[in-house]
C-alpha cells in the first residue's frame, strides 16, 4: 500500500507507527514536499493481515531493533500453549527424547545457569517460539555435565549427543 | 496523478522487499535439497502420514539423505510416529539443527513442540475470524521453518501435506515449480473422487505429479501370509498396475457418464504402487518405532517398491519450468 499526496503528487513517507491499541495500528505518513500529515487507521482484520504475512509495518530501525528482541515473530503466540501442557508417554512408547526436558515449570528451582555471549547469540538463530523450549532443554543438558555456563562448547555437544 | 506503479517503494516499511528476504532465506535453506517431494491427497484418513515415514525410511534405507517436514501443523504425527516427541532444538551458528529418527532421518513436527494434549493456537486480536487470516499465517510459520532450520544437503525433502484439495494446491503454490508431489488414494470411489479433484487442481499450475499410491489395498492377514480385501475392489484407483498410463485421458469421460469418478490412470497420473493395511505397521507408527523389522513383509516389499517407483519417476521427470 502506497499513499500520495494529490496537491503535490508526491508519494509520503512513513513517520510513525504507533503501538496497537485494540488491534488498531496508527501508521502516520507525512508528505516530503508540503508536510502534510495523515494517518492510516488498521481495523484488526487489516492488522492481522499483516501480522500473518510475517511483516512488519515501521521504519526500517524499528523494524531491526523489534526483530532482535524477537516482537511481532509469528511464533510468539504459541509459547503460552508450549509451556501450559505436557504429557507422559504411553506404556511401552518409544521415547529417544525427554518429552520432559524444556518443558518450563516442570522442575523446582534448577540452579541457574549462564550463557555466554556467543552462545546467546546462536540462541538468537532460533524462531522465538522454539527458543523457550530449546533454552530450558539446554539449560537442563549443561547441568547434567555439571556446568553453570553454557557456552559453544556445551551446544557443540549437545548437537551431537542428539545425533544431529 | 501518479499511479502505484509510478512510485518506487512503499515510503518506509518496505513489505515488498521484507517478503523478497523471506522468499531469499527459504531459498538459501532448500539450497542444498535435490528434490522436494510433497505426499498428498486432498482426502483424510487415507494414511498420507504412514506412507510418508515409511517411504522416507525404505528411501533411506537405499542409502539416500532423507528429511521429513510434517505440514500438518494443526495435526501433526510425525512426532509419535517418528519418535522425536519432546525433541531438543539445538542452535547451530547459522541455523537451528533438526532432531533425527534413530536410522538418520531428520524430522520436523510440530508434536515435537506442541504435546498432544494442546492445539496450535496463534494470538490474535481477530481470533473469532480466523478463516481470514490462519491459512496465510500458517504459511508464514512453513516460511520460518524452511529458512531457520539446517535441512543441509539432502536427496529428498518429504512433505506431509494436511488434507484438503484446497490445501494441497495451497502447498503447490507456496513450495513452487520445484516441488513434485505424491498423491496418496484407498481403493474407495468417495478417495478416488477427492483425489481426482486434487489432480484437476494441481493440473492448473506447473507441477508434477509423479504419480499415485493406492494405500490399503487389503490388509495383510498374518495367519493366512496373504493379502485379503479390505475395500470394494470396484472403488480401486485403477488396474495398477499393469500399463497404467496408457488408457488416455478420454476414457474420463466414461467413468463420468457411467456416474464413477474417474480413475486416475484415466487423469494421466502413473500408479507408483499398491500397499496393503497390515496392523504391525500401525503399532509401529503408534509407538514410534522404524519400519525395518517389517522389510521382508508384504508391507515392507510393497513400500520399497513404491520407493523405488518414485526414484524412478524423479529421474526421468523433468522438474516444470515455472510459468510465472
Amino acid at each position: 500500500m502506497k499513499f500520495l499526496c494529490v496537491p503535490c503528487d508526491s508519494p509520503m513517507k512513513l513517520q510513525s507507527v504507533g503501538p496497537p491499541e485494540r488491534g488498531s495500528l496508527s501508521v502516520v505518513y507525512s508528505c516530503p514536499e508540503c508536510g502534510y500529515e495523515m494517518a492510516m487507521l488498521t481495523n484488526a482484520y487489516e492488522t492481522q493481515i499483516v501480522q500473518s504475512l510475517g511483516v512488519r509495518i515501521g521504519p526500517q530501525g524499528d523494524r531491526e531493533a523489534s526483530s532482535t528482541s524477537g516482537a511481532g515473530c509469528p511464533f510468539s503466540s504459541m509459547i503460552p500453549a508450549m509451556e501450559s501442557t505436557s504429557r507422559a508417554p504411553a506404556d511401552g512408547e518409544k521415547q529417544p527424547f525427554d518429552p520432559a526436558r524444556g518443558r518450563p515449570g516442570e522442575s523446582s528451582e534448577p540452579m541457574p545457569v549462564r550463557w555466554t555471549a556467543a552462545a546467546e547469540a546462536r540462541l538468537a538463530n532460533i524462531p522465538e517460539f522454539v527458543r523457550p523450549m530449546a533454552k530450558t532443554g539446554i539449560e537442563k543438558f549443561a547441568r547434567e555435565r555439571g556446568a553453570v555456563e553454557v557456552d559453544e562448547q556445551i551446544l557443540d555437544a549437545a548437537r551431537e549427543f542428539f545425533g544431529m | 496523478m501518479k499511479t502505484y506503479h509510478d512510485i518506487a517503494g512503499d515510503g518506509g516499511s518496505g513489505i515488498l522487499e521484507q517478503v523478497a528476504e523471506q522468499r531469499a532465506r527459504i531459498a538459501d535453506g532448500l539450497a542444498g535439497v535435490r528434490h522436494l517431494v510433497a505426499v498428498g491427497s486432498g482426502k483424510g484418513g487415507v494414511g498420507k502420514s504412514t506412507l510418508t515415514l515409511h517411504l522416507a525410511g525404505a528411501l533411506r534405507a537405499r542409502g539416500l539423505r532423507i528429511a521429513i517436514l510434517d505440514a500438518d501443523f494443526n495435526g501433526p504425527t510425525q512426532a509419535r510416529m517418528a519418535g522425536v516427541q519432546g525433541a531438543l532444538f539445538v542452535p547451530g551458528s547459522r541455523k537451528v539443527a533438526l532432531p533425527r529418527t534413530s536410522n538418520g532421518i531428520a524430522v520436523f513436527s510440530m508434536g515435537s513442540l506442541i504435546p498432544e494434549s494442546g492445539s496450535l493456537e496463534f494470538e490474535s486480536e481477530a481470533r473469532r475470524e480466523s478463516h481470514t487470516w490462519r491459512a496465510t499465517r500458517e504459511f508464514a510459520l512453513l516460511g520460518e521453518i524452511l529458512g531457520s532450520f539446517d535441512w543441509g544437503t539432502l536427496d529428498l525433502l518429504l512433505f506431509d501435506l494436511p488434507p484438503g484439495a484446497e490445501r494441497t494446491v495451497q502447498y503447490a503454490d507456496f513450495l513452487g515449480a520445484r516441488s513434485s508431489f505424491v498423491l496418496v488414494t484407498i481403493p474407495s470411489e468417495v478417495s478416488r473422487g477427492v483425489v481426482a479433484r486434487s489432480v484437476a487442481a494441481l493440473s492448473k499450475g506447473p507441477y508434477r505429479v509423479l504419480g499415485y499410491v493406492e494405500n490399503m489395498s487389503g490388509y495383510y492377514c498374518r495367519d493366512c501370509d496373504a493379502i485379503k480385501p479390505l475395500f470394494d475392489p470396484g472403488g480401486a484407483a485403477s488396474p495398477c498396475p499393469p500399463a497404467h498410463n496408457a488408457l488416455g485421458r478420454d476414457l474420463a469421460g466414461a467413468s463420468a457418464k457411467a456416474g464413477r469418478p474417474p480413475l486416475l490412470s484415466e487423469l494421466g497420473v502413473s500408479c507408483l504402487g499398491t500397499v496393503p493395511f497390515d496392523p504391525d505397521l500401525a503399532r509401529l507408527c503408534d509407538r514410534g518405532i522404524p519400519l525395518g523389522e517389517l522389510a521382508d513383509t508384504p508391507v515392507g516389499l510393497a513400500i520399497d517398491h513404491v520407493a523405488r517407483q518414485l526414484l524412478d519417476s524423479l529421474e526421468s521427470t523433468p522438474p516444470t519450468e515455472p510459468s510465472r
